[in-house]
């Protein structure tokens, strides 16, 4: 079973997000449901921490896209923190994900 | 009817000499039964001469051997005890002599059709119970007198002895092979992880019902199974033949020890009677660096570590399998550090006749320390044992989680379900290390590993579903990753499954999908650089 964690911390009208664990074609329906979630009509920030994230993956990819398009069109800024060297970040990369959201480490 | 003449006393002791003659000892036990049948038969000048044996349910006597009627023993006659001329032999314990058969006491169809006319059986007695009927025939009317009896009963002590022999012998000789077949010949190859075990027959009963067991299961974890059956002998091992193919069984359904052990448990008490056994059982994680385990009644391993003193795991023992319905079973999980050794072995071990157990466990866990594990093994042997006779058996088992492994390929066949990605990775994960990759090729393999996992999961089987191989071998310096299945290739559709595609093509030095009618195989190939990218 892929387990992964989705916790959310308001901080004001921000929110950061920090996700463990894995997320693959088993869970990324669940995941992507804790996100819809977290994010509210006041939310004007989202930050999402995938430091501890160990394993993503095209399905967990494709929630990620759908995020940020979302956030895009409620103009909300997202922020990704994806650590150099981390298979997070690289998938990010590769994938394209720098053209809907800046990494930083 | 024909008369028959007094026997006198020296009649009598030359007629004994015949059945008790010691130089029929040489002969093995199916010669030896027929040459007795045939000098009964010619000294109370009978036509037949046959031996029941009664079956192990005690409720059948079944023709084993036969002179005069062969037949008898090819059809397998069965005759009820209690029932008919033979039957009532056995359930009454004494010499029955039938002077005229008429239908209605013979039950055995061969006598019938033979036309036997004239019928005295005597019962075969051994240790107090008995185990059969020895009876003789003749096509003429006759007229048996006691000392026909008598003489047949010094003949039938004399069968009773050497059968009693030969099925204990049998029975230790079946034990031994079906222990022998039972026993895994070779323990798995596993990457990262080495094992050991021994069998050590008890000296009294010989065989018994201890076990050991190490498969692994198609998640890439590892299951590792230590049990005793109560009892001994034939009986023990056979019961233990069937507790284990349960156990692997149920292994295969369910990833909670404690749920094994639950259904095992439900299993013996509905099909095995009066029978206990106490069982331990553990799953490696792929990683092998976590054990889950569940015990049911069995003694708590052994947990060694380099450079600490070896000790028994704090383990919740839960009841043995075989009781009664008791409290939930649980599962305890563990951390095995790199170079840690596990030890499960069986009570004969370290059970000794006034001795305390404590004393018996303080020893092995100075013995058993985290080395090599035929060493572990050569080592409790030694200490343990010795060369002191073992009443009862014992079984072990090491395993032996190991620093720097040699890379043998990997080898996964999965149901293509998305709840088996997660364990496919860990494999993965774990012989990327013992392969060497650093951590960004390693990153690379796994993610184009897992994306045509996914494809074959969400694409090439429909709703009957199919399974998953994954392989992955060295070739020199690069990872060739094998990724198959035997359902429909169906090309990439949509954004998503593009970009799955696309991933593994980047995360590999080259990229190759076979789709034929018996399934699809992806091949990738990426060199290991060691080196950032």
């Amino acid at each position: 079973m892929t387990a992964a964690s989705v916790v959310v911390h308001p901080e004001g009208s921000a929110v950061r997000i920090v996700m463990g664990g894995e997320i693959d074609l088993e869970n990324a329906l669940e995941v992507e449901e804790q996100l819809t979630a977290a994010i509210t009509n006041e939310t004007s920030a989202v930050t999402l921490d995938l430091a501890d994230l160990a394993y993503l993956d095209s399905a967990g990819l494709r929630v990620l896209f759908a995020l940020g398009a979302r956030l895009e069109v409620l103009q909300i800024e997202m922020t990704v923190l994806a650590p150099p060297g981390s298979l997070t970040r690289r998938v990010l990369q590769l994938s394209g994900f720098e053209g809907v959201a800046a990494l930083d480490g | 009817m024909a008369a028959t003449t007094p026997v006198t006393n020296e009649d009598r002791l030359r007629r004994i000499a015949q059945i008790t003659d010691t130089t029929l000892a040489h002969l093995d036990v199916p010669d030896l039964l027929d040459e007795l049948l045939d000098r009964v038969r010619a000294l109370l000048d009978a036509d037949t001469a046959a031996v029941l044996l009664l079956d192990p349910s005690s409720t059948y006597l079944v023709a084993t051997a036969a002179r005069g009627v062969e037949e008898e023993v090819r059809q397998g006659v069965r005759i009820p005890v209690g029932r008919g001329f033979a039957g009532r032999i056995a359930a009454e314990r004494r010499p029955v002599i039938i002077d005229e058969v008429d239908h209605s006491n013979v039950l055995n169809p061969i006598l019938r059709e033979k036309d036997v006319r004239s019928l005295l059986g005597v019962p075969l007695v051994a240790e107090g119970g008995v185990m059969g009927v020895l009876h003789v025939g003749t096509l003429t009317p006759r007229r048996f007198t006691m000392d026909d009896a008598d003489l047949l009963q010094t003949a039938a002590d004399r069968i009773a002895l050497v059968t009693r022999t030969r099925l204990s012998d049998l029975d230790r000789a079946a034990a031994s092979a079906l222990q022998r077949s039972l026993m895994p010949g070779a323990l798995p190859r596993v990457t990262g992880i080495e094992f050991a075990a021994r069998y050590i027959p008890g000296d009294a009963g010989g065989l018994g019902g201890d076990w050991y067991d190490v498969f692994s299961l198609p998640s890439g974890r590892l299951g590792v199974v230590i049990g005793d059956v109560v009892g001994r002998g034939l009986q023990a091992a056979v019961i233990m033949g069937r507790l284990r193919s349960a156990l692997r069984a149920f292994a295969l359904e369910e990833d909670d020890p404690a749920e094994v052990l639950e259904r095992l448990d439900g299993n013996v008490q509905h099909f095995e009677e009066n029978v206990m056994a106490t069982v331990l059982y553990a799953i490696f994680e792929p990683s092998l660096e976590r054990v889950s385990l569940s015990s049911a009644g069995h003694l708590p391993p052994i947990i060694a570590q380099p450079g600490e003193r070896s000790a028994l795991l704090n383990l919740p023992i839960d009841l043995p399998v075989g009781v009664s319905v008791g409290p939930p079973r649980r599962t305890t999980t563990i951390d095995l550090p790199d170079h840690g050794l596990l030890f499960l072995y069986t009570d004969g071990l370290v059970e000794r006749r006034g001795s305390p157990l404590d004393t018996g466990l303080d020893a092995l866990c100075e013995v058993v320390r985290a080395e090599d594990a035929e060493a572990v093994c050569g080592g409790v042997l030694h200490r343990m044992i010795g060369a002191t006779p073992v009443n009862d058996d014992v079984a072990m088992l090491v395993a032996h989680r190991l620093g720097t492994p040699s890379v043998v390929p990997l080898s996964i066949v999965v149901p293509a379900v998305t709840r088996t990605l997660s364990d496919v990775r860990s494999s993965v994960r774990r012989w990327l290390a013992a392969a060497g990759a650093s951590p960004e090729d390693a990153a690379d393999i796994l993610v184009a590993t897992g994306e045509a996992c996914s494809n074959v999961v969400e694409h090439a089987y429909g709703p009957a579903g199919g399974t998953l191989v994954v392989q992955m071998e060295l070739e020199g310096a690069t990872v060739v990753g094998t990724v198959r299945d035997n359902g429909r290739w169906r090309p990439a559709r949509g954004q998503e499954r593009g970009r799955g595609t696309a991933l593994i093509r980047q995360c590999s030095d080259d990229m190759d999908v076979t789709a034929g009618p018996g399934g699809t195989t992806v091949t990738f190939r990426r060199h290991l650089t060691g080196s950032s990218r």
